[in-house]
């Protein structure tokens, strides 16, 4: 996770770019006609063409994969009319409920335990196991107990996505805390800063820009976790209608269901990077 | 007259064979009218210069020897010595404005009154203009600057300088020596300052310690006029073209290289 960090920051020092170029390549003359943008265009392009194709052929029985046209017919009438007694939109909203919730719950719990992780020695001591212990469980072997411990309600939905988001938050937190220049820290304390003020005004800002791509792969864990939490009792979600409409082989929702996942899980991202440029514009231009 | 003071200070880090500095002493008065002392503390490297210097900054505990502020032991950093490091260390997140304003911030001083200080300390360093503007976009020697009236808003006594021009271009830093001299005229400081600059070290001193290491004790000190004479109204170029500068200049290029082979 810390490596993940890591080179997600490496690339937002190299500029932006492609994801695959990497910060000490020389940028090339333009002579390429094909930019990356393109590529990906095009493959896109081509994934929906052959499947547009082989789903008319009926090359594979519409039971396993429905058309895109069909796809979309779903999209409208359960957007309209509702899948399982909810409207898409209200599955939607359920299920970013409980992924916000859970972020905040992780934010509340995560950035003081990674601030305590980064400044104190007692506090790496006592959490840092604890995370690496819990990091890589995967959300359905806890589920099972938290249930168990809590219930087949929201907040052991809520509960399980936090927990997935957690480390994520945590772990960047104490890796931007650690980051922070020596010398920030001796000229705040030089200009009469106490502990508390060095926190507030110079440590937490130097690591926000951390704290935030945290919380971007933390949105994306939670998003990811969405579906488990939904498997048990509820009555409304994304993950909720994938699951009913997978009981009843429809299979053109369960498809649809899937793209829109992707849709939100793409659009939180954009909307985090924009975040970002705003509260951060100082990242990688020190 | 205020003195800071070490008095046969060691420091000897944590794991570290030898001791960094064995039983250096030092003095830097400020009197409560008009200038204090410029002392600059130059040598090889591995001397103890910056060792010496965070030891009067409260930021390194001496392990021998007692360093005081105003005959008060020294137990932790304070705005009464405000430092300046090499890289300016500003907080990005901030304006210059509010960068200069920091440690009135901390203090709670009322925000229209730290903004109108923090406006004065920018038009004595030449960047009046400048306030709302975010630090990445100032040049080397603009952000120093900036470091240097951030450090002064703290009305320290005594200002210490970790090699402040050493990040900075041969023209920049040129420069920076009579901003430097400007500064503490009107800001009516005593300094204690690193530096790696020979030239440097004489424009601006009035007391130069050298330095040598292994451990870091003082070989020689040397009291200098030459930034009296600017400060006097000579200007600096006709100052540095003196051939008494040049004496100086080799006599204190030799003192820091004594005892090295050749």
């Amino acid at each position: 996770m810390s490596v993940g960090a890591y080179s997600e920051r490496a690339r937002a020092k190299a500029g932006e770019s492609d994801g695959f170029s990497v910060p000490w390549s020389r940028p090339r003359p333009k002579r390429a006609v094909l930019s990356a943008r393109l590529v990906s265009a095009i493959t896109i392009l081509a994934l929906l063409a052959a499947w547009t194709v082989s789903a008319s052929l009926q090359l594979v029985s519409p039971l396993f994969l429905p058309s895109p046209a069909a796809v979309w017919a779903k999209f409208v009438v359960v957007t309209r009319d509702g899948f399982v007694d909810a409207t898409l939109l209200q599955h939607i909203v359920a299920s970013l409920w409980r992924v916000f919730a859970a972020l905040i719950a992780a934010i509340v719990v995560g950035v003081p335990v990674g601030l305590a992780i980064g400044i104190s020695r007692i506090g790496r001591g006592v959490f840092d196991p604890l995370l690496e212990f819990l990091r890589p469980i995967p959300p359905l072997a806890y589920l099972p107990l938290i249930i168990i411990w809590f219930g087949i309600g929201e907040p052991s939905k809520i509960l399980v996505i936090a927990i997935a988001m957690l480390a994520p938050v945590a772990l960047s937190t104490a890796a931007g805390v650690r980051g922070v220049s020596r010398e920030r820290v001796d000229a705040a304390r030089s200009l009469g800063a106490t502990r508390a003020q060095v926190i507030r005004h110079v440590i937490l800002p130097s690591a926000l820009p951390s704290i935030l791509t945290g919380l971007r792969i933390a949105l994306g864990a939670g998003w990811s976790t969405l579906v488990a939490a939904e498997l048990v009792a509820a009555t409304r979600g994304l993950g909720f209608m994938i699951q009913s409409a997978a009981q009843f082989l429809v299979t053109d929702v369960v498809v649809m269901g899937i793209l829109v996942i992707a849709i939100i899980a793409f659009a939180l991202e954009f909307v985090i990077r924009r975040i970002e440029r705003v509260l951060v514009p100082w990242a990688g231009r020190e | 007259m205020t003195h800071l003071t070490l008095g046969k200070v060691s420091v000897h880090y944590d794991g570290q064979p030898a001791p960094a500095v064995e039983r250096v002493s030092l003095d830097i008065g400020k009197s409560d009218s008009g200038r204090g002392d410029f002392v600059v503390l130059v040598g090889r490297s591995g001397c103890g210069k910056t060792s010496l210097l965070n030891v009067a900054a409260g930021l390194v505990e001496a392990s021998g020897g007692l360093a005081t502020v105003g005959g008060r032991p020294i137990t932790g950093p304070g705005p009464d010595r405000a430092v300046v490091f090499q890289n300016d260390a500003l907080f990005p997140w901030l304006t210059a404005r509010e960068n200069v304003a920091f440690a009135l911030r901390l203090r709670g001083v009322p925000a229209d009154k730290r903004t109108r200080r923090a406006d004065e300390l920018l038009s004595l360093i030449k960047l009046g203009d400048a306030g709302d503007k975010r630090i990445w976009e100032l040049s080397g020697g603009m952000r120093q600057r900036v470091g240097l009236a951030r450090a002064l808003a703290a009305e320290p006594e005594f200002l210490l300088l970790d090699e402040p021009l050493g990040a900075l271009d041969a023209l920049t830093r040129e420069r920076m020596q009579t901003t430097l001299l400007d500064l503490w005229a009107a800001a009516q400081v005593g300094v204690l300052m690193v530096t790696h600059g020979i030239e440097e070290a004489l424009v601006l001193a009035t007391r130069i310690v050298v330095l040598a290491p292994g451990p870091g004790h003082v070989v020689r000190t040397f009291e200098t006029h030459f930034g009296r004479r600017y400060a006097a109204g000579e200007p600096i170029r006709a100052i540095k073209a003196d051939p008494a500068f040049a004496a100086s200049r080799a006599e204190l290029t030799d003192a820091i290289f004594e005892g090295e082979a050749a």
